[in-house]
């Protein structure tokens, strides 16, 4: 069995379990573990539309 | 209003809580060696289930993906300086997956280093999830010391 992702696919999972555990491991109440992985996967996806437009714009 | 000189600002009579010393390393030492080995389980030791959980489970599927994805697990190489920090630093980073990178060590997971960004991500999935793991063995070494509830 193998698993073929999409570059957009890939990166959304990385983020969203790094984000899990930034969030785990960052704050000291769960209300603001949740806040800040939330807000950690946010910047994580902003980044990846960010620079993924940024490329397809550089290479027109 | 009483003026307050820059001096007073720059530094209050009130002292700068210091950092507290560093415990007797049996209160830290098994938390940090059972979170290395099992990731979540250091958490799970010191009583923070929900959290150990979280964990856990974050730093195994990412792993398990990375095998999905043929990954390929590095080997300490030495050569110039960018080989010896990749492949070096590589090994250490799967290697903090603990018990999931000798399981998979065991079970003769060999995937060779080939182009493709499939196994790309793989490999980073792989070290991805033992520097999370990293993270995961300080955070369980600081409340195992008393620095974090």
């Amino acid at each position: 069995m193998k698993m073929n992702l999409s570059h957009f696919e890939a990166t959304l999972l990385f983020a969203l379990f790094a984000s899990a555990v930034l969030g785990v491991v960052s704050k000291s109440t769960d209300k603001e573990r949740l806040r800040y992985g939330l807000r950690s996967f946010g910047y994580f996806a902003a980044t990846v539309f960010g620079l993924g437009w940024l490329m397809y714009l550089g290479h027109r | 209003m009483p003026r307050v000189s820059l001096e007073e600002k720059l530094m209050p009579d009130t002292p700068v809580p210091q950092f507290p010393p560093l415990p007797p390393v049996r209160q830290w030492l098994g938390p940090v060696v059972v979170a290395w080995l099992v990731p979540g389980g250091g958490h799970f030791m010191l009583k923070r289930h929900y959290r150990g959980a979280i964990l856990s489970a974050s730093v195994l599927i990412m792993f398990v993906f990375g095998l999905l994805m043929r990954g390929y697990m590095f080997e300490p190489m030495t050569g110039d300086l960018l080989t010896t920090l990749i492949y070096t630093g590589g090994f250490v980073a799967d290697m903090s997956a603990g018990i999931f990178y000798f399981m998979a060590k065991w079970f003769g997971y060999a995937a060779p280093d080939i182009a493709g960004h499939t196994i790309d991500y793989g490999t980073k999935f792989l070290v991805g999830a033992g520097l999370l793991n990293i993270m995961a063995v300080v955070d369980a070494f600081e409340i195992a010391s008393g620095r974090k509830q």
